[in-house]
């Protein structure tokens, strides 16, 4: 044991400054993400409100969920582009199950969750065995996934699906309801959304993954050097390809928390999330070029397009230019990362 | 001070053929195209190249040669305005110029003809030739000028090559002569070739060596690089010596001998550069390697190595020697052949497939094959082996790597300012010991160091022999795959001797030289 304090001890000196850049980095998200929060609060009292808390993180949660299947996947320097697709047809196949086929809740949704694990799994054997770029194979998945939900529904919304469909993506955890003397119920607390808590259970797991197992060092030092990975002896193919079955997973995962908050499946749901996904990832801090990336900086950038979206909107900007703003802010931190990396 | 004294040397050079100073100033003679004084290149912990001088006539077919390492490739990169030198001058048709990039260069008349071609594969071959430099009608290239133009040049070359075909169904000889006519095209005055016949066969070496004399003929001053000595006598007038980043010599070819220039090359004390070999092989036979062959790189390779023992792979670059590791080592597949390790037949498809066996490749090549850079120093030095460090559940135990990480960095006195620096910044030696420490930590039986000092100073060079040495001790098996001469008569047993893709030799390391394994690495037959 004390072999390995002395000498850490001992060179502290100069290890300050590597991390000293890393600190500065997080904080400069972070940062801008309170000047965010600040500037929004003073400008709609209603922003800084515990409801609107709730409603910000109700929102972030897909693009969150999304964000953190697209960090492992871009971390090994790949893209997936087919998440917005598969969470359509995973959560239209959810459906489809309760309401068809009678399945329960929780297996019908299982089967969705699987469905997106599947389409993944599609993505990976693409990218690996059958050597097609990343780019162009969940292309072409996006394309699939998105016919086959447009197909099996015939275009049409499912809806009538019961209270039980709702309950993931309209429950609460530890909603407060007090019955007055008046007889009527009043909200004290509304409680963390499941959604919400979903998220930050499988946020929290995926960092752990990344940061602390094999499986996680093996995921970025694909991306860092694939051919080095390899010569190492590490199964190239079988860490990319779990990238996109995991990718795939949440997607799934994300469709079910979508269509039951809805109480209805859209097959048209989820058109372009890949991209909200993407950006999360990008903005927080993770590079197209692979091997870099946090979960934690992927959670800032999905509350950066999360709170831009929701202060614009209290604020009444059109919709029109919170895209603009959106992507003028995707533009401006990858510009700041580069700027950080060319040193 | 220096500066203004060489100037004053030139300009009185210029009036008549007096020269003051410590050195002869080469520039100025009416009859040099290119000069190079006092040139010093220092790269981040290596000197590269210190006080090189001597001059290019024109008409003049002017080797450079040099042990790998002794800074030759360093040198055309400065004269081809790639590397700028940190020092010294280069005097070019009278004039001090300092080119900001090769295009500056080209531009000026000074053409490279890369080892690796540069061509772009996808055009055509006048497209290659005319690259950035079209003809144009207007805004439209003009397609007919471009061809004729083209035409033209390979006519001068006497060779057949259709200039309107893809580069990619080319051959490399045929490449080889587009670049020389993309020189010609630009009307160089100076043409640098770097090792032009090392993928050429004798017959296309002879065309080639047909349009040099026809450059130099028309006051082309041309620098060749080549490893290939025998060849040099027909077509070369001057050689300079270089040896670690130093000039030795440069003089007639007619008034030197090639065992000379060889010795030049090598002869540098012994001393002190290599340890004591503590080691000794055991009788144990670690590996074999019966017949094993990949079409067009290497064919019916065989060889035994035992425990303890240092076997060197020497021959040129190209002769299989990376290949055939890379092969045994899983990282591309062979044909036909049978690997046996430790007594028991292994079938190798992967290189994981090799690890678990026990056996393990330094790259040539770590940046780009042995080291994830981005990545901090303990992560480098447990990947071939996470799991070792992490329990059953695939989860990594912190105190645990930290144990590890510190013990190799201990061991192998890797200078790091903390285990979480990225690799990249550390310097050659310190990175090479990473990659040594990987393998070390997956307690490999049998590796290969393929060039593992290349780029490395002089005081990692001896860690690293030391570090080989104590592996044989303790019974692994090595494998040196080096151009490195003295490196390998200063560190193996055995030598297998490379040429074209098969073992010409296998020679006792105590009874031979450096010329008996030049000569078999240059296939000249059996010596006498």
């Amino acid at each position: 044991m004390r072999a390995t304090l002395i000498p850490s001890f001992v060179t502290t000196g100069r290890r300050l400054s590597d991390r000293q850049k890393d600190i500065i980095q997080k904080f400069a998200a972070l940062g801008s993400l309170l000047v965010l929060i600040v500037v929004f609060a003073l400008a709609s009292p209603a922003f800084f409100s515990v409801n609107n808390g709730m409603t910000i993180a109700l929102q972030v949660t897909s693009i969150g969920l999304l964000g953190i299947g697209a960090t492992y996947v871009i971390i090994t320097g790949g893209i997936d582009l087919s998440v917005g697709s598969v969470l359509a047809l995973s959560g239209v196949v959810a459906a489809l199950c309760v309401k068809e086929l009678g399945f329960a809740v929780p297996l019908g949704m299982g089967v969705g969750i699987l469905t997106g694990a599947l389409c993944g799994l599609v993505n990976g054997i693409l990218v690996t065995r059958m050597r097609l770029p990343p780019f162009i194979a969940t292309l072409g998945t996006m394309l699939v996934a998105r016919g086959l939900a447009l197909q099996i529904t015939g275009a049409r919304a499912v809806s009538g699906l019961g209270d039980a469909f709702g309950e993931l993506g309209n429950g609460a955890l530890f909603r407060m309801v007090t019955i007055g003397d008046d007889g009527f119920p009043t909200v004290t607390f509304p409680g963390i959304p499941y959604p919400v808590v979903l998220m930050t259970v499988i946020a929290l797991a995926a960092a752990f993954v990344l940061t602390r197992t094999v499986f996680g060092r093996h995921v970025y030092a694909v991306g860092s050097n694939t051919e080095a990975a390899r010569l190492s002896g590490v199964d190239v193919s079988r860490i990319v390809t779990l990238t996109y079955v995991i990718s795939g997973t949440l997607a799934g995962l994300t469709g079910c928390v979508l269509m039951s908050r809805l109480v209805t499946a859209q097959p048209n749901e989820g058109v372009m999330y890949e991209l909200d996904a993407i950006a999360s990832a990008v903005i927080g801090g993770t590079s197209l070029v692979g091997g870099v990336g946090t979960i934690s900086g992927t959670a800032i950038g999905a509350f950066v397009i999360g709170i831009l979206r929701n202060g614009l909107n209290m604020n009444g900007v059109s919709a029109f230019t919170q895209q603009i703003i959106i992507g003028l802010v995707i533009l401006l931190t990858v510009w700041i990362d580069q700027l950080r990396n060319r040193r | 001070m220096f500066e203004g004294g060489g100037g004053a040397v030139l300009r009185q050079g210029r009036d008549g053929e007096t020269s003051e100073g410590c050195w002869q100033a080469p520039a100025l003679r009416a009859d040099t195209v290119l000069a190079l004084e006092s040139i010093t290149k220092a790269f981040p912990g290596v000197t590269a190249l210190a006080d090189v001088s001597f001059d290019l006539r024109p008409g003049e077919v002017h080797a450079v040669c040099g042990e790998n390492g002794a800074g030759k490739s360093t040198l055309m990169k400065i004269i081809s305005g790639v590397h700028k030198p940190t020092s010294g001058r280069i005097i070019y048709k009278g004039v001090e110029r300092r080119f900001s990039s090769p295009l500056e260069a080209e531009a000026s008349g000074i053409a490279m003809i890369h080892q690796e071609l540069n061509l772009v594969p996808h055009l055509s071959v006048a497209e290659n030739i005319f690259l950035a430099r079209e003809p144009r009608r207007g805004p439209l290239i003009d397609r007919r000028k471009l061809k004729a133009d083209a035409q033209r040049l390979l006519d001068r070359l006497g060779v057949t090559i259709d200039p309107g075909c893809s580069v990619r169904t080319l051959s490399v000889a045929q490449c080889q002569m587009v670049e020389i006519a993309k020189a010609l095209s630009l009307n160089a005055d100076v043409l640098i070739m770097d090792e032009p016949t090392s993928s050429l066969t004798e017959q296309e070496t002879t065309i080639l060596f047909r349009v040099i004399r026809d450059l130099q003929a028309a006051g082309v001053g041309i620098l060749y690089i080549s490893h290939r000595l025998d060849e040099l006598k027909a077509i070369v007038d001057r050689v300079t010596v270089l040896r670690d980043g130093r000039h030795v010599s440069t003089e007639d070819f007619a008034a030197t001998t090639v065992d000379a220039i060889v010795s030049k090359m090598v002869g540098r004390p012994l001393d002190k550069k290599f340890p004591e070999r503590t080691s000794t092989p055991s009788d144990e036979t670690i590996l074999s390697v019966t017949g094993l062959t990949r079409r067009g790189a290497f064919s019916d390779v065989s060889f035994d190595l035992r425990r303890g023992e240092i076997l060197g792979f020497a021959g040129l670059m190209g002769a299989g020697r990376t290949e055939v590791a890379r092969a045994i080592f899983g990282a591309d597949p062979f044909d036909a052949g049978t690997i046996t390790f430790e007594g028991c037949d292994l079938r190798i498809r992967d290189p994981r497939d090799a690890i678990a066996a026990g056996i393990a490749y330094l790259s040539e090549d770590r940046k780009a094959q042995g080291l994830a850079v981005g990545m901090p120093v303990d992560a480098n030095l447990t990947l071939a082996d996470v799991a070792g460090v992490a329990n059953g559940a695939g989860i990594i135990d912190r105190s645990k790597e930290a144990d590890v990480v510190r013990h190799y960095i201990d061991l192998l006195a890797i200078k790091t300012p903390s285990p979480r620096q990225p690799v990249r910044l550390l310097s050659g030696g310190n990175q090479q010991k990473i990659v040594i420490g990987k393998w070390l930590f997956r307690q490999s039986k049998l590796i290969f160091f393929d060039e593992p000092t290349r780029g490395i100073d002089v005081g990692a060079k001896f860690a690293i022999y030391r570090i080989m040495d104590e592996l044989a001790a303790k019974g692994v098996g090595v494998v040196l795959i080096s151009s490195e001469l003295p490196e390998i008569l200063g560190m193996t047993d055995r030598v297998a001797v490379f040429h074209q893709g098969r073992i010409t030799r296998v020679l006792e390391t105590a009874r031979i030289g450096q010329e008996d394994i030049m000569h078999y690495a240059s296939g000249c037959g059996e010596r006498v």
